[in-house]
């Protein structure tokens, strides 16, 4: 029935006016019928488009996977060319450890010895960062050789990798995608072979003569070049593990009946010698065999390292540096015989992972959101702090908040008027700074040192955002106001940095100083180029604001501004005694001054000072020069008026704004003084000619 | 990254293990094998069959001969009911000298088929030692887990009755199978059946609420004999 209707809706030819009319001549029931299926129609299509939309939309995605994936399988290809060029570089030379490693196992203890030297010198000239591997005593190489590692999921060839056997320890290592020297490797893992599972893979569709080593949480496959290769890997694997095993086995026999010896001994010794007491004890050093027993019969100490694994896997960090403190302490009691230095060896290859996932959580990437929690970061930081490793801890800590500033003023846009723009700035990153500052202080505790560390970083984050700040303030071609306004709101946010004990503000005036004083030093020069400027033009006439409001919107604009006694230079309801000029001058004057005022420091104190006098000064010269002027001999009594204001309303003011913000009186008011009675004493001799 | 994955689910063990499963899905295009991989182990004292009922469910093929298995992997597509999955058996050796490599071997599997010969009766007592320690190291009292008693077709050396299995697995809320991997008497059944425990529990711990009410129904579990 939809079909139907669909049809003959879609149909090229479909006339709109004869469909309708043909249906309202069917009337009411038809209509109401057609209604229904009109809508049924829509509904069905609606939901088709629905469909379709999603269809595309999942072929899409699907693509996208797919083009992703292939991107992945070329990168391995060229990873792979690279590869096998560094192998047919690599024929040429003859392999240190050559095939007669097998028979090693059968040479004599001493022969033994030696090969391990050459073994595992051998393995720090082609191995990058396997020197702790290397500096386990009596460890040797047993086996090596080339393997493809595969993912144990899905059975994709990942990488090649170069596996070391040790008597003790399998050695995974990477292939340097560029080869530096004798250098080709570096390093990956180290799996120990007490509790390293290995099985076998049967052979299935592509996937041939591999074999999975199971390490907790590790589950690695790799591919041997051919059936043979991995038999091989697989019984010396076996072997090995079966030698080591029981080489400790026999270890822990021969310790027990030296434990045994030892009691038989002593026990006979008191009793055989009525003298014991007289004679020495003997030093209370133990022999390496005790230290030896000792450290194997303490359960917890030998299922130490497999806790460790567990705990560094499960993220349980404080549990795992807890056990490393507790070893710590029970090993520290001991000299460093052998056994003691393999054990420790043991622990410290874990030690150095555990720094290595710590360092990762506070490393910043950009895969990782920014704001990885400041929990997760002060707890990495705790546990780094704990194993001694503060100043690594301190160094990314602050790295990663740099990182974090930065990302958040990205976050700004710089739109808008620059005052706005600059008080988010300076909120952002002051507050930034301040957070920073109070987790530093959560996370390093009593690390006084580290404190230091924290006090340079800030000064280097505060030197960065002067330069966002001086590129939006300074290099723009924005007006004095703005910009003191802005550095204001920085100096004014820098200062409140005090709170957590930071202090910046000097530093940051440091910073901003050469920008600043060339600002007021342009910004003054401005102001007396003004004063010239309005002074020629001057015809010392009073304003007329022609009605009553006028001039009362003027009282209130000059009270505004702290003139409060305006009023008694006002007349007749409509007109002031100031001149066009003098209201100019005196307007531009307090806002040149408030602006001045805002950016107010001690090192810049000098040249405000004299931009506020020199500025007056002008002004005040240039009325002296009226009232002897030919021109203006009438207007005597009104030059000296504006004089008046000028030096008994607008200095005063002006002096305590400037006392105000720098504690000083403003200086030299004195010549100001002087020429405001020189003005008064010419306009009399004049004045009183007329009277 | 991807490691980092990896890691996490293996360290959620089998309890989480289906969103990984359906993290696999999202990342790889249909045209490969299926990607949800249900991961079986084979545990058990020497000799009850194991490699036995693993070569038979592989390649359809009775081994006579006795050759002590190190440990060996299988993987293999299956049409789970409706759906196509690949199945990866670990055959275990039981000879291994350290608990510790066995819990490695255990750590990666998400159902366990506990394999004794009813022929030997000390093969059925050393289960509860396997099943403790697949407890401990799972630290899950609903890991899939069925007991399997092989050598079915061998009911004249009969040493451990079916009662007395059917009690055991009564009391460790599993169910007992008996198989025989020469006649191929249900072997297909107790892959099929761990297989779909595996992926219940993998739905279960997906749904968001899977407290108490997600744990399987234990009830009216029988015996199957052919
Ligand atoms: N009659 C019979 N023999 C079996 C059965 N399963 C295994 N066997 C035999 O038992 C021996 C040990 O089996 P195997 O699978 O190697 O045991 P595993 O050590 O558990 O892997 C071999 O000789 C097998 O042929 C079975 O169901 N019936
Ligand atoms: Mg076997």
């Amino acid at each position: 029935m939809g079909d139907g209707l669909a049809r003959i809706l879609s149909k090229p030819e479909f006339k709109p006016e004869n469909f309708v009319n043909r249906l309202s001549l069917g009337g009411e029931e038809d209509l109401e019928d057609m209604r229904h299926k009109v809508q049924r129609l829509s509904e069905e299509t609606a939901v088709a488009l629905k469909k379709n939309v999603y269809k595309n939309y999942s072929q899409f995605i699907e693509t996208a996977r797919e083009i992703s994936i292939l991107e992945g399988e070329m990168y391995q290809l060229s990873h792979m060319l690279t590869d096998q060029k560094g192998i047919m570089n690599t024929l040429m030379e003859l392999s240190l450890t050559g095939d007669n490693v097998e028979d090693a196992e059968e040479v004599e203890e001493e022969v033994v010895e030696e090969d391990t030297l050459k073994s595992l010198a051998f393995l720090l000239e082609k191995v990058e960062g396997c020197s702790s591997v290397t500096e386990v005593p009596d460890r040797h190489l047993v086996h090596n050789g080339d393997l493809v590692e595969m993912d144990p999921e899905t059975f994709l060839q990942l990488q090649k990798v170069h596996a070391f056997l040790l008597n003790d320890s399998l050695m995974i290592a990477t292939w340097l995608p560029y080869r530096r020297g004798p250098v080709k490797y570096r390093f990956q893992t180290l799996y120990e072979l007490d509790s390293l599972a290995v099985v076998n893979v049967r052979d299935v569709g592509n996937c041939k003569n591999a074999f999975k080593i199971l390490m907790f949480p590790d589950t690695r496959m790799f591919q041997a070049e051919n059936p043979k290769a991995k038999r091989q890997w697989l019984d010396i694997l076996e072997e090995s593990k079966k030698k080591k095993s029981a080489l400790d086995k026999q270890r822990k026999q021969a310790a027990a009946a030296a434990i045994q010896e030892q009691r038989v001994s002593t026990s006979s010794f008191d009793d055989s010698n009525p003298f014991a007491e007289e004679e020495e004890p003997e030093p209370a050093r133990p022999s390496s065999v005790t230290l030896e027993t000792e450290l194997l019969h303490v359960e917890w100490l030998q299922e130490t390292p497999e806790d460790l694994d567990v705990a560094i896997a499960q993220r349980d960090f404080e549990g795992a540096v807890d056990l490393i403190e507790k070893v710590n302490e029970y090993l520290q009691n001991y000299p460093r015989v052998l056994p003691v230095r393999e054990y420790r060896a043991r622990i410290d290859h874990r030690i150095k992972q555990l720094t290595e996932v710590l360092m990762q959580e506070l490393q910043s990437s950009p895969e990782r959101s920014i704001r990885g929690g400041p929990r997760a970061a002060r707890r990495a930081v705790a546990q780094l702090i704990r194993l001694g490793k503060s100043p690594q801890a301190c160094d990314l800590f602050l790295k990663n908040h740099s990182a974090m500033i930065k990302y958040n003023i990205r976050q700004l846009k710089i739109e808008g008027a620059t005052t706005l723009y600059i008080r988010r700035l300076c909120e952002v990153f002051f507050s930034s700074i301040t957070e920073t500052g109070q987790e530093f202080m959560k996370a390093f505790p009593e690390h006084f040192a580290c404190f230091s560390a924290f006090v340079v970083w800030a000064r280097e984050e505060l030197q960065a955002f002067v330069k966002t700040f001086g590129t939006q303030v300074f290099q723009s071609k924005t007006r004095f106001s703005t910009i003191a306004e802005c550095v204001y709101e920085a100096r004014h946010s820098c200062h409140l940095l005090s709170d957590i004990g930071l202090e910046l503000l000097f530093a940051l005036d440091r910073m901003m100083e050469k920008d600043v004083a060339r600002l007021i030093q342009q910004t003054g020069d401005h102001q007396v180029e003004a004063v010239k400027h309005r002074a020629a033009e001057d015809l010392w006439r009073p304003v007329n604001f022609q009605n009553a409001d006028s001039l009362k919107a003027f009282e209130d604009e000059m009270n505004e501004l702290g003139l409060t006694d305006i009023h008694s230079y006002t007349y007749d309801k409509v007109f002031t005694a100031l001149t066009t000029n003098t209201i100019q001058f005196t307007k531009a004057y307090m806002i040149f001054c408030e602006d001045m005022l805002k950016v107010h420091c001690s090192s810049h104190h000098h040249m405000i000072t004299s931009a506020f006098v020199d500025i007056l000064t002008a002004q005040m010269k240039h009325i002296e020069k009226s009232v002897v002027s030919e021109h203006f001999k009438k207007e005597h009594k009104f030059v000296v008026q504006n004089a008046q204001f000028l030096v008994e309303s607008v200095l005063p003011l002006v002096d305590r704004k400037y006392t105000a913000v720098s504690g000083h009186k403003l200086p030299e008011t004195g010549d100001l003084c002087e020429s405001f009675k020189r003005i008064q004493s010419l306009a009399k001799v004049t004045l009183g000619e007329f009277v | 990254m991807f490691s980092c994955l990896n890691l996490r689910r293996r360290l959620r063990g089998g309890r989480q293990g289906s969103s990984s499963a359906s993290w696999d899905a999202m990342s790889k295009p249909k045209t490969q094998a299926p990607a949800v991989i249900h991961k079986v182990i084979m545990v058990g004292s020497g000799g009850v069959g194991k490699s036995a009922l693993t070569l038979q469910f592989m390649y359809d093929e009775f081994v006579e001969d006795y050759e002590p298995t190190k440990a060996d992997s299988y993987r293999k597509k299956v049409q789970l009911d409706a759906e196509e999955v690949q199945i990866d058996i670990l055959d275990t050796a039981g000879q291994e000298d350290y608990a510790a490599i066995r819990d490695n071997y255990f750590r990666c599997g998400e159902g366990f088929l506990c394999v004794f010969s009813i022929t030997e009766q000390e093969s059925f007592q050393s289960t509860s030692e396997f099943r403790e320690q697949i407890l401990r190291v799972k630290n899950d009292e609903n890991i899939p887990f069925l007991l399997v008693g092989n050598k079915m077709d061998l009911e004249e050396r009969r040493q451990v009755t079916v009662e007395e299995a059917q009690a055991r697995a009564q009391e460790w809320n599993v169910s007992y199978v008996e198989t025989s991997a020469k006649t191929r008497a249900n072997v297909d059944k107790v892959f099929y059946d761990l297989m779909r425990e595996i992926r219940a529990q993998k739905v279960a711990a997906a749904k968001p609420d899977n407290d108490k009410k997600g744990k399987k129904k234990k009830s009216g579990r029988k015996c199957v004999i052919l």
